[in-house]
């Protein structure tokens, strides 16, 4: 059975081209959410496996959701994404709780499959 | 001396008041020298003649002196009023009695002039009430008297007697001496009252006559109050002798208050020179500010410094802002450069300005009583003006480090935050893009063998948005500096933001020639700003780009027909214009009337 997943970035342009990508490599896309606060929503709601989530939302940090996220009852893996380099961020990616980052422009169902433990 | 507001009707005035006192000069010495009652005769002239004429005379210098003053006029009057005693010494019954009747009306005027020393105008309601009532005793009463008292038989007769009652006149006598205690001792405290009230440069102003004043008004009420208890009438002479001498030493206090004023001022002038000589080595506003408190025995006395408009801190608006004083063009600022009021008229406070070389350097802010003496503080100024110049230019100097640390801060907030907006576009905006971009090929690339119809219209979609991208970034080039600007100058660029503009833009009179770099992109940025806000807030149909070459600055103007009433200080975006055009020394101007339009109008230095 495909692994499940949840798209979770302000860009709706990045989302759809996200979904389109990430159908491709085998996953199904549960949801879609624009914001921190409909994303933790949508994660505890629809209980996909993965989180795909984005840095810069407008609401609040990507990070800070993240964390939010990894203290639900069994919570679903985070795959932190963004359009900036992840060296941008410093140490702040390995201690959200998230499993890894993969850059906008580098985003397949390969790269997130290899980040997931 | 000072003779402004010395008009020609108040010459001739004090022509006429000098007249009056030679023919009351001639007359005194005619009615008593042929008086069959007056005696001793030679006491009387004296004392009629001296202290008729000192009055009149000072009166009329202290009026020459000072014509905005009534004072003078009040002294002339009360030597008049003391000739006119002279009538009571003729022999002709008609004389006779009018001169009985006035007889005490110089009581009243001196009242009235001591009261209002030194402007001649009494301060108060109170004050008013209390010179009508002695001005009505004085008149009224003697009447009255004349009325019900038939004269002693080796005098005049009176003719305004209608029946001699001698209780009558016992009362009427009684009244009139209890009104007249009360009054020389009501005078008396109101004099006082007045000293107490001074402040300390006032006293040094009022002393000798309010004092002398006092002093009169206090022997006259000892004199009466002996009357009333019946002293014998050797002290009473006493009293009376010592109450006259006081009331003629009046005149003689207030020419010695004037010549010690002049001395003092020559003293404290010449002081002054010296400290501010002392001063130089320690400058400061401070001690200059000390140094005239001294000269001017004025501890509160302030120095405003005068900003003409255009210097620095010299409002970019129309018209000087800032409620200070005058349409001149400036303002008064403090030693630290801070705006300051001067104080309005009848505030206790005033202000004398010193000019230097025909320029406005500064105002010394002082009590009010030094308006007294316009001499000194004028005399003050002057030996102080080359210093006051050197402070005022420290003053300037101050608001103009001020002006350019508060636009060095903003300019660098402007600086910040066009950053901040830039990486927000490029992310927002080209970054976004070629992500999709990115994806998309990926896509294709993994379709191109499986579906290549699939593919090619995915690299199609990608090309799509690679132009989308491209378009971005130029947006945003242009933005941080247009390409135009730099490689073709102002003309095209102007031309290539009209173009673009979403409202017709006529560009008129654009400078053919290079300008500075600077002062192209100052003035681009003005015209980008301006259209920027026509189109959002302006409502109008129509701009018009002008831009100027006037005295080697670039003058830029943007007018609309729209709506009008912009605030200049609202947005940010003027804000961060006023302060790129402030790094360049240019100033910008907003007109904006509510309903007729808005023309921004800026004035850039061309110094390249």
């Amino acid at each position: 059975m495909a692994r499940t997943i949840l798209i979770v970035d302000d860009h709706p342009s990045f989302r759809s081209s996200a979904r389109r990508v990430l159908e491709a490599g085998g996953f199904a896309v549960v949801g879609e959410a624009e914001d921190g606060a409909s994303g933790y929503a949508a994660a505890r709601d629809l209980r996909p496996d993965v989180v795909l989530l984005d840095v810069g939302l407008p609401d609040a940090d990507g990070f800070r959701v993240a964390g939010c996220i990894k203290e639900l009852a069994d919570p679903p893996d985070v795959v932190i994404v963004s359009s900036r380099d992840p060296s941008d961020f410093g140490p702040l990616v390995a201690g959200c709780g998230a499993c890894g980052f993969v850059a906008k422009a580098d985003l397949s169902g390969d790269a997130v499959a290899a980040l997931l433990p | 001396m000072s003779a402004a507001g010395l008009t020609p009707a108040k010459r001739a005035a004090i022509t006429a008041i000098g007249f009056a006192g030679l023919l009351g000069v001639a007359w005194t010495i005619v009615a008593v020298l042929t008086s069959s009652h007056a005696s001793p005769e030679w006491l009387i002239l004296t004392l009629l003649l001296t202290i008729g004429s000192s009055f009149t005379a000072t009166g009329m210098y202290a009026w020459a002196r000072r014509p905005d003053s009534w004072f003078g006029l009040q002294l002339s009057a009360v030597g008049l009023a003391w000739f006119a005693t002279a009538l009571a010494a003729a022999d002709d019954d008609l004389l006779f009695t009018i001169g009985v009747l006035v007889g005490s009306l110089y009581a009243a005027v001196i009242v009235h002039a001591l009261l209002g020393f030194p402007t001649g105008r009494l301060r108060s309601r109170g004050e008013r009430v209390f010179v009508v009532s002695v001005y009505l005793l004085c008149v009224v009463g003697p009447l009255l008297m004349l009325l019900v008292t038939a004269p002693d038989p080796d005098l005049p007769r009176n003719v305004l007697l209608v029946d001699a009652n001698d209780r009558l006149a016992d009362v009427v006598d009684a009244v009139l001496r209890g009104g007249s205690l009360a009054a020389a001792v009501g005078a008396t405290i109101l004099l006082v009252l007045r000293w107490r009230r001074a402040t300390a440069p006032e006293r040094r102003l009022l002393a000798p006559v309010l004092w002398s004043g006092a002093a009169t008004t206090a022997g006259l009420a000892l004199s009466l109050t002996g009357q009333l208890l019946n002293l014998p009438g050797g002290v009473l002479n006493v009293f009376d002798f010592a109450g006259l001498f006081v009331f003629a030493s009046i005149p003689f206090a207030f020419v010695t208050g004037i010549v010690r004023a002049n001395l003092s001022r020559g003293q404290s002038v010449g002081r002054l020179v010296a400290r501010l000589g002392d001063a130089e080595a320690g400058r400061g506003a401070a001690s200059l500010r000390d140094a005239l408190a001294i000269a001017l025995h004025d501890r509160s006395l302030a120095i405003a410094y005068w900003m003409p408009a255009g210097g620095p801190g010299g409002s970019a608006g129309p018209a000087g802002a800032g409620g200070e004083r005058d349409g001149a063009g400036g303002r008064y600022v403090d030693a630290a450069g801070q705006p300051v009021a001067l104080p309005e008229p009848g505030s206790g406070r005033s202000f004398t300005e010193v000019e230097r070389e025909g320029r406005r350097v500064a105002a010394i802010v002082h009590d009010a009583s030094l308006d007294e003496e316009p001499e000194l503080v004028r005399a003050a100024g002057a030996a102080a003006a080359l210093a006051l110049e050197n402070e005022r230019l420290d003053a300037e100097l101050r608001v103009q480090i001020a002006e350019v640390r508060a636009s060095r801060k903003r300019l660098l907030e402007v600086v910040t935050r066009e950053r901040r907006r830039i990486e927000r576009d490029l992310h927002d905006g080209a970054q976004q893009r070629l992500v999709a971009l990115a994806l998309t090929l990926g896509i294709a690339e993994h379709q191109v063998a499986s579906d290549p119809e699939q593919a090619q219209a995915l690299i199609r979609e990608a090309r799509d948005e690679a132009r989308l991208a491209l378009e971005e970034l130029r947006e945003l080039a242009r933005g941080i500096h247009p390409a135009i600007l730099t490689d073709r100058g102002l003309g095209p660029a102007l031309e290539a933001l009209a173009s673009r503009a979403p409202l017709p833009v006529e560009l008129a009179d654009v400078p053919a020639e290079r300008l500075p770099p600077p002062v192209e992109g100052a003035a681009y940025f003005v015209v980008a700003e301006a259209l920027a806000n026509v189109a959002k807030y302006a409502a109008a149909s129509h701009a018009e780009v002008i831009v100027q070459r006037v005295n080697g600055h670039a003058v830029v103007e943007v007018r609309d027909d729209g709506v009008g009433g912009a605030d200049p200080e609202a947005g940010t975006g003027l804000r961060g214009l006023e302060d790129r055009l402030s790094a360049l020394d240019g100033r910008l101007a907003v007109f904006s009337p509510s309903g007729r339009g808005t023309t921004i109008r800026a004035e850039i230095p061309c110094t390249s």
